[in-house]
């Protein structure tokens, strides 16, 4: 156990440089050289020239990789001369936010769709699950900036129920500000968690070891304890992704709610071409998704026997 | 040739045939699955399924009304009448109202059609085709070759889509083509996944043995046993993903990354009207409705091709 544990760990290290790779890439070819940003527009040749050798622009890409690696593993993610802040702090104070709601997020969808899921599995076929199936449907469809918007007006412009904009995470109104971010920016998570628990259900019930169950003579509730183990696995595995669609959907959200979280910042940081920004946001978004993918990869291991081998 | 004639048990002389023989058949044989079967089954289970007809129908309606455009409206969508800002739905001459900077919204809502049905196709398109070989070939030569385009493949999988088409987007630069090419990038690396996992299975059948035994070279086996048998997988997953595809490229234009203004495409037309919910709240969702429906069709769709294409969904 222990041992597919080290192996599934390492293998996820190629991935976390292959991460690193390929954002260095895309933010080398971003248009605009940070150089002229730092100094700004009306500086002379010659001083543009001198901070770009200062910040190493001239060197071969191999040597700027290796040189930006190294500072980013220290922690040093830069400083953005548009907020006059280092890269690291603004991230640092971004990511809490972030983490309070996509953390709601994810416990809202995830929960909620794997209740409706087993709820439309085990009434297949009825109205129950026609419900269901539309509203999955429908959440899988609606983008959620336009599920924001809608609430947006209904619920802020029209009612003046719920505040627009901010966390109220100073004055104690939080749960009211959670709300609206927290369901437009997780029906599409709720939705397919719905959708694959429902499959799940569907599948596990036709397997045959629940024909055996039944001819043992057990009741439908130690049935249903059997069925739930087996078809939860499916929802684990895209669980991992789901945390992923939230954190990438949350340049969305938050942008529109103004939750003052990683999503807002990167942003900000692309209308200004603020390039380290854009790069760290990036960065630590991505390596998240890793990590937490490959937490879930060793939480199946753990309660799935069958996937050792897959994962080993 | 020679023929070399074995005696039997039953004392019947049969011929042997040589790896000749075999050669010439599969070259005079049409060996490929017999598709067109295949395809009028499914297209024939399509037809009855009531909900993918109807989508199928909505979609064509709205391609058509993009296309024709100029027909149905006699409106410019990029200039627009500065006393006549931000009018309601059914107000005169403007059934959709207007936007914020008095353009006709119904004019607006066809031309802008065209880009983002645009964006929701091409890349999906780019993205099956480009997937799809690495996927196959991947698949069936495994080995170094196969197990290093798969891990390339998953670096690119480590990112959230919408982040990483974000983050291409943002250092292509703005513009609808830059949007295409950054949602293309995103799905190559699903549709490669189905593809190899589909090539793998198919790799280890019978009928692939028997192909190769009987002298059939690579280019022969890809063409005529593996690509049959791993499209359907690949086309059903790829219908699944021009919903997903109108979302992300309408999302980046609703950050400003996607088609410049004043060009009017759904999911820039709604950020541009993002500050008007409390003046004309029904003309400002009127893009989200399209986006959400076109999105909603297309999901429709592929689950109803999914299930015509499932021999055992019966009907």
């Amino acid at each position: 156990m222990l041992n597919i544990f080290i192996r599934r760990v390492m293998l996820s290290i190629p991935i976390l440089l292959g991460v690193t790779v390929i954002i260095f890439l895309l933010m080398t070819v971003l248009p605009g050289d940070p150089a002229t940003a730092l100094v700004g527009e009306d500086a002379t040749p010659a001083s543009i020239a001198r901070v770009r050798a200062d910040l190493g622009l001239d060197d071969p890409l191999p040597v700027r990789y290796v040189n930006w690696l190294g500072d980013t593993l220290s922690g040093d993610l830069g400083y953005s001369p548009y907020r006059r802040r280092d890269v690291t702090d603004l991230i640092t104070q971004a990511w809490t936010n972030t983490a309070i709601l996509a953390g709601f997020s994810a416990l809202f969808g995830l929960v909620g769709g794997v209740a409706l899921g087993f709820v439309a599995g085990i009434k297949r076929g009825k109205a129950a699950d026609k419900v269901i199936s539309v509203f999955s449907l429908t959440g899988l469809s609606i983008p959620s900036f336009f599920l924001a918007i809608v609430m947006l007006i209904i619920f802020s412009a029209k009612l003046g129920w719920l505040p627009s904009s901010g966390t109220g995470l100073d004055d104690g109104t939080f749960f009211q500000h959670l709300i609206m971010p927290m369901v437009a920016g997780s029906l599409t998570t709720l939705a397919i968690t719905t959708r694959v628990t429902r499959a799940a259900i569907i599948e596990t019930y036709g397997a045959d070891f629940v024909q055996t169950l039944r001819a043992k003579g057990l009741g439908n509730t130690e049935i249903f304890r059997h069925v739930f183990k087996n078809a939860i696995s499916p929802v684990l595995t895209t669980s991992g992704l789901q945390v992923g669609y939230l954190l990438g959907g949350a340049v969305l959200i938050e942008t529109i709610f103004r939750w003052p979280g990683m999503g807002m910042l990167v942003f900000n940081a692309i209308s200004s071409r603020d390039l380290l920004v854009v790069q760290g946001a990036t960065l630590v978004i991505a390596l998240t998704f890793v990590l937490i993918n490959l937490v879930v990869d060793l939480v199946q291991a753990t309660i799935d026997p069958r996937l050792r081998r897959v994962v080993a | 040739m020679t023929t070399i004639t074995t005696a039997t048990p039953l004392g019947n002389d049969l011929p042997l045939l040589t790896v000749e023989d075999h050669r010439a058949a599969w070259a005079a044989q049409d060996v490929g699955v017999d598709a067109k079967s295949f395809w009028a089954e499914t297209t024939r289970r399509f037809l009855r399924n009531r909900m993918g007809v109807f989508a199928l129908a909505v979609l064509l309606l709205l391609v058509a009304a993009a296309v024709f455009a100029p027909l149905l409206t006699s409106y410019d969508p990029l200039v627009g009448n500065a006393q006549d800002r931000l009018k309601g739905v059914f107000s005169d001459g403007h059934i959709f109202g207007t936007d914020e900077q008095g353009r006709d919204m119904f004019a607006r809502i066809l031309y802008g059609g065209r880009l983002s049905l645009l964006a929701a196709f091409v890349p999906t398109v780019v993205a099956t085709v480009v997937g799809t070989l690495i996927g196959t070939w991947a698949g069936f030569v495994r080995g170094v070759v196969g197990n290093g385009l798969m891990r390339a493949m998953d670096m690119l999988y480590a990112f959230p889509a919408i982040l990483l088409a974000i983050a291409v987007g943002a250092s292509l630069g703005p513009g609808l083509k830059n949007t295409i090419i950054a949602v293309s990038i995103v799905f190559i690396p699903p549709v490669a996944r189905v593809a190899e996992s589909a090539a793998r299975t198919v790799s280890m059948q019978e009928y692939m043995e028997a192909a190769r035994l009987s002298g059939a070279n690579r280019w022969t086996l890809l063409r005529t046993q593996l690509l049959p048998n791993v499209l359907n997988q690949i086309i059903v997953y790829s219908s699944g993903l021009v919903g997903v595809s109108m979302i992300i490229a309408a999302s980046l234009s609703f950050l400003g990354l996607g088609s410049q203004p004043p060009a009017p495409e759904w999911g820039y037309m709604l950020n541009a009207m993002r500050g008007s919910i409390y003046v004309a709240p029904l003309v400002v969702v009127i893009p989200g409705i399209f986006i959400f429906v076109v999105s909603v069709a297309f999901n429709m769709a592929s689950d109803a091709l999914r299930e015509s294409m499932d021999s055992r969904s019966g009907g």
